[in-house]
């Protein structure tokens, strides 16, 4: 195959790979931040409920 | 609190002055600086260093035309260089229709006897008009919903009421403006020069979605009121066609940061539009006698179609 495109594919990867990590990393850490603290019996009622509905 | 509006005043200025910064460098080609209209026929090319003179002055190195017309060569009879040779003036035969935007490509520019490469370079009138008729264009003229018919499910699925339908209004265009613009800016300074340019929609998806997290996520911690008042529709919004086909749009068009910013402010607000027409006349239709056969749905179809007829009123009006 013609080495310029493998090249593209290559560089095409290593950016996207990139931006996916640099936003990944950035949600990670608003979540980290805009952190809201859920009581935690709301999720153990909600077990203890039926839950079909 | 008085400390918190501060730095909020200040990040806001900050966001300003990077759009400016941003908005005014466009690069076309790494020859180009800028492109402009001059007088009413002429077109001026700064390059970015000194260009050959007997490159520059043969007039059959550039082709011209409109950007809706490409098979529609305009006639250029003379092309001048200014004298540190960075400036080349084109001259056309006809006068030039300056609220279409013209595609110039310059051909093997040559400087210093190294060839460039070919340069395909738009041209267009920056003025605060042509902004604005591009915001009314997208929010009336070519409302996305009534003349393209775009988020058609979203539309109808949060259209029954008055309140929840402009509160979908609102979410979504703070969505869409913040998406568009981080599309445009990977699409110009990422994709584009890497040539990725075909995997533009499955980039912009993921844009799409990252922007409604993040919103998502800050908005529950920082107003927790406004969060629970957008409720199920922050979420809707991905499923939503329009805010994908901006981005789309804007990287067919080229168009520059304040552009993109108007049309998909214009998107938004239509949006918005439409939903308030339509909510309101499903709010009266609730009390009116409706055939049982054409109640719900079907009845919201047929009042669609009717705002789409006089929409279409609006179709050809031009401002400015």
């Amino acid at each position: 195959m013609d080495p310029i495109l493998i090249k593209m594919a290559l560089g095409g990867l290593a950016v996207l790979g990139c931006i996916g990590l640099f936003f990944g990393i950035g949600l990670a850490l608003a979540a980290h931040k805009f952190a809201v603290e859920a009581n935690p019996k709301v999720e153990e009622v909600l077990e203890i409920l039926s839950g079909a509905q | 609190m008085k400390i918190l509006g501060r730095k909020y005043l200040l990040l806001n200025i900050l966001l300003i002055i990077c759009l400016f910064l941003i908005g005014g460098c466009k690069p076309e080609h790494r020859f180009v600086k800028k492109t402009a209209f001059k007088d009413t026929n002429k077109i001026v090319i700064e390059f970015a260093g000194p260009v050959d003179e007997t490159w520059a002055k043969n007039r059959s190195n550039y082709t011209a035309c409109e950007k809706p017309d490409p098979d529609i060569r305009l006639k250029i009879i003379d092309v001048s260089l200014s004298a540190d040779k960075k400036k080349a003036t084109l001259v056309f035969a006809d006068d030039l229709n300056k609220n279409q935007p013209h595609v110039v490509t310059a051909t093997k520019i040559s400087s210093e006897g190294k060839s460039l490469g070919t340069a395909i370079l738009n041209v267009k009138k920056f003025y605060l008009g042509y902004l604005f008729s591009i915001l009314i264009g997208a929010m009336i003229i070519n409302n996305f919903v009534f003349t393209k018919y775009l988020g058609l499910c979203v539309f109808f699925g949060v259209s029954q009421k008055k309140s929840t339908a402009v509160g979908m209004g609102i979410t979504f265009t703070l969505v869409i403006v913040a998406s568009a613009m981080m599309s445009w800016f990977i699409y110009q300074f990422v994709l584009q020069p890497y040539r990725l340019d075909f995997l533009q929609i499955v980039v912009f998806i993921g844009l799409v979605s990252l922007s409604v997290q993040a919103v998502d996520t800050i908005l529950r911690k920082v107003n927790p009121l406004l969060f629970k008042a957008f409720g199920v529709y922050l979420v809707l919004v991905i499923a939503n066609c329009i805010i994908i086909a901006v981005p789309l749009i804007l990287a067919d068009n080229e168009y520059n940061a304040w552009e993109s910013l108007m049309l998909s402010l214009g998107a938004g607000l239509g949006f918005l539009i439409a939903l308030f027409l339509m909510s309101s006349v499903r709010e009266r239709l609730e009390l009116a006698n409706v055939p049982p056969t054409y109640r719900g749905l079907p009845i919201a179809f047929v009042l669609a179609g009717l705002f789409a007829l006089s929409f279409l009123g609006f179709s050809g009006m031009s401002i400015f």
